[in-house]
Order: structure tokens, then C-alpha cells, then sequence
């Protein structure tokens, strides 16, 4: 299955749990199998990340629309250790683990409009051309989130880490 | 206050400027402390981001749980068989297929194909080409790199295509070079190379060729469409032009490309 590792990222960073995305992929692979049909361009993984976006927004619509009962806040521990690999020696392994830590938390305190374009240009490796299709935004606004995107994260950055040393101002 | 520059060189910083603009920006960059400090700001975020971030593969699991979900939507109990490309049933028409081995190779196909709309048999992939030819002559979507230059559109598709055709400017026998694109089929990033005649354009297709077989020459909507292979590269030529017209073209590539290969 092509893309599914792209997908499952993607919805993951977007819904902030694991199993809500593994809900919305699996729910974007039986539309886009139905919609076949659909793709009518030649960038597959773009189509198919713009169908993950889609069911993501009916996912959370539907989850507001239940939001009587308070839903489980994202929780924070399972999505940040998940990803983390074997533990070599602890004292290196915690500052690294900090490290990531906080760009999971920065990353995830974006704004969804920023941090969809910073993920989709940072680990697809997608063009601008490519986000603006998947995000539904022209090009220009493709840019200027992405530049809000990084100045954001530098900046929460800089001021989560003061003690490292940085070339920056 | 941010340097006026700022976007100019986040597009830069993500390869989305050209070779002229990007000498422009690097003299700039030079000069502008700010957008120095952007440049590295852009570079230790992406690597940070793609060092700490990366999660691996989708769990196998969902892996499972999808397939077997695509099974029943595709209405066979079959086992998974998508891994294997089906060759069963290439030289039969697929409503042979109804029952047994064959339905699950069906099944199969449809699963190993899901997202690549090539598809297993040369019907509907010829659909996929004419469709191709048609888009691409809408505003915008003729070309992703536009040059008259064989040595700029030949490199071009070393990182956008999995395959390096023949690309050639014919303008002295009339056939003008306008440019290149990526397209999808067979499962593949074919190149798409584009060449002019006249008030015509002609689509060349190239992608690695399989066992399948294509008719050399057919009519599809109105479309002239040629195939041909030179060692493992499957061409396709597509276009609006006469049969005259379209084969002269495919002559010269077929020449090119049969000296390519020695």
C-alpha cells in the first residue's frame, strides 16, 4: 500500500492520537479506493493526504458534535513516547529525549493551518504547489504560514531552551 | 522588522526558486546578516524536525486491518496476494475472471494498484494517457520545467521521474521542443516529454516496460496514439496530429533512442 506511511504520519500530526488516526486512515483508504475514480491528477500522494485532511475534519466535526461528554484531552504521554526508540545510556538519552519532548509539544501547540504545511513541506518533502493542493490555499498563503510556522517555532524555541547555546538572535 | 527578503529566501531555503533567483538570493544572503541567520534557522529546524519527528512506518496492524477492509470491498475473502503482480490474466479479457484464481488476481491487482491508476489492462491505461494528453493542453499544465534545451529537461527528470527518456529537439525537421512533466502510470513516474508541430502538441510517454503488451498503433477519442518500446522503455506518443505527423516524430525518437542505447 503506497503512501500509507505518509498518510498515517500525516493524520497523526493532525488528530494528535494515535488511534484517531489509524480511524481516519483506514477511513481515507476505503474513500479512496471508492473514489478511485477521483484522482485526476498524477500526484497520488498528494491526493491522497488531501483525502486523510478531509476525513480528518469530519472526524473532529463529529467529535464536537459529542462534545457533551468532555472528550479524553490529547494525551500528551502515549503521542510523545511512542516514536522514541531504544534507551541507550540515560544521561545522554534524556537531554535527547527533552529535546524531542519539546519539539513534539511545540510542534503539536502550532496552530493546525501552520503546522500542516510545515510537516507537509519538512517530512513529505512536498513542493509548495503540492501543500497548496492538499491544503486548499493558493500558493502565497502556503508561504507565508510556513514562514509563521518556523518564526513560531524559533521563537518558543529559543525561549524553551534558553540555556543552549544558539547563532541565532 | 524582517528583512524584505525574507520569503524570497524561504524559497530559496526550499528549492522552489530558479537558478537565476537562486544567485540573486546567495549574493543577497551575503550581504544581510538577518537572512544569513534565517538560511541557518531553515536548515538546524529541518533537521531537527526530520531527525526527532520521523515516525517510521504506519503500525503493522493498520497495515492488516486496511487490507483486510480493501479485501471485503473488493468483495473476494481472498488472501492478500497484492505483493505478486498478476500476469495470470494479462492476455485475457477480465471478465474472464469471474471465479477462482483469476478473481483473486483481480482482486489482487486492484489492491497492488489501488493508488497508481495504471492498471492492468491496456484499456484503461489508454484512457489514462488520452486523459493525460487532454489535461496538459489546459493553461498551466503543459509542462513542469519549459525549456527548448535537451540538457535542462534531460536532468529535470532524474529527480522527478523514474525513468530517463530520449529527449531531443527536433526543430530543424519541425518538431519543437517545449518541455517535460511527471506523470503517473504503470505504477511508475513516467517522464512526459512535450513536443510542438504546428498548432499541435504531441505527448511522448516514457515509463520501464512490462510484460504487457499495447497495440502500436490506435484511435481513442479522437487521439492518435503510438507505442513503442527501445530496450526496457515502453514510449507512447499521443496527440491531435495526423498519423503522418505523429509517426514521423516517433521515427526520429525511436532512431535517437536505439542510438542511446549503444
Amino acid at each position: 500500500m503506497p503512501h500509507l506511511d505518509a498518510a498515517h504520519r500525516f493524520a497523526r500530526w493532525l488528530s494528535r492520537s494515535g488511534s484517531d488516526a489509524d480511524d481516519v486512515v483506514q477511513e481515507a483508504f476505503l474513500r479512496a479506493f471508492r473514489g478511485f475514480d477521483g484522482l485526476r491528477g498524477s500526484d497520488v500522494k498528494g491526493w491522497l493526504l488531501t483525502i486523510v485532511r478531509n476525513c480528518h475534519a469530519t472526524a473532529l466535526k463529529q467529535q464536537q458534535r459529542r462534545a457533551a461528554v468532555p472528550l479524553p484531552q490529547e494525551d500528551d504521554e502515549q503521542f510523545s513516547s511512542a516514536p522514541t526508540a531504544s534507551t541507550p545510556d540515560p544521561e545522554s538519552a534524556s537531554t535527547a529525549d527533552d529535546d524531542k519532548r519539546t519539539l513534539d509539544r511545540l510542534i503539536a501547540a502550532l496552530p493546525q493551518e501552520h503546522r500542516e504545511v510545515l510537516l507537509l513541506r519538512e517530512l513529505e518533502d512536498m513542493s509548495y504547489r503540492e501543500i497548496a493542493a492538499v491544503t486548499r490555499v493558493p500558493i502565497g498563503t502556503v508561504m507565508s504560514r510556513l514562514a509563521r510556522a518556523r518564526a513560531a517555532l524559533r521563537v518558543k524555541w529559543l525561549q524553551e531552551t534558553p540555556g543552549e547555546p544558539r547563532a541565532v538572535r | 522588522m524582517q528583512c524584505a527578503e525574507h520569503y524570497r529566501v524561504q524559497a530559496y531555503f526550499d528549492g522552489e526558486v530558479d537558478a537565476v533567483s537562486a544567485v540573486d538570493i546567495e549574493r543577497h544572503a551575503e550581504r544581510c546578516a538577518e537572512c544569513r541567520a534565517l538560511l541557518e534557522h531553515l536548515a538546524s529546524t529541518r533537521e531537527r524536525i526530520r531527525r526527532d519527528l520521523e515516525f517510521g512506518a504506519a503500525p503493522p496492524q493498520l497495515r492488516a486491518r486496511i487490507a483486510r477492509m480493501l479485501d471485503q470491498e473488493a468483495g473476494v475473502g481472498a488472501p492478500r496476494g497484492a505483493a505478486r503482480r498478476p500476469t495470470l490474466w494479462r492476455n485475457r479479457p477480465f471478465w474472464l475472471g469471474a471465479g477462482g484464481g483469476v478473481g483473486a488476481a483481480l482482486a489482487a491487482s486492484l489492491l497492488f494498484s489501488l493508488l497508481s491508476p495504471s492498471l492492468s489492462f491496456p484499456g484503461p491505461l489508454l484512457d489514462e494517457v488520452v486523459a493525460a494528453h487532454v489535461r496538459s493542453l489546459m493553461p498551466e499544465h503543459l509542462t513542469d520545467v519549459v525549456s527548448t534545451d535537451r540538457h535542462t529537461v534531460k536532468p529535470w527528470f532524474a529527480g522527478h521521474a523514474d525513468v530517463s527518456p530520449v529527449v531531443a529537439d527536433f526543430a530543424g525537421q519541425g518538431y519543437r521542443l517545449v518541455g517535460g512533466r511527471a506523470d503517473y502510470f504503470d505504477h511508475q513516474r513516467a517522464a512526459v516529454v512535450v513536443y510542438e508541430h504546428g498548432p499541435h502538441f504531441i505527448n511522448v510517454f516514457t515509463w520501464v516496460a512490462s510484460e504487457r503488451t499495447f497495440p502500436d498503433l490506435t484511435t481513442r477519442s479522437g487521439y492518435h496514439v503510438a507505442f513503442w518500446r527501445v530496450g526496457n522503455l515502453q514510449y507512447c506518443a499521443v496527440s491531435d496530429a495526423g498519423w503522418d505527423e505523429v509517426l514521423a516524430l516517433v521515427r526520429l525518437l525511436r532512431d535517437a533512442g536505439e542510438r542511446d542505447q549503444r
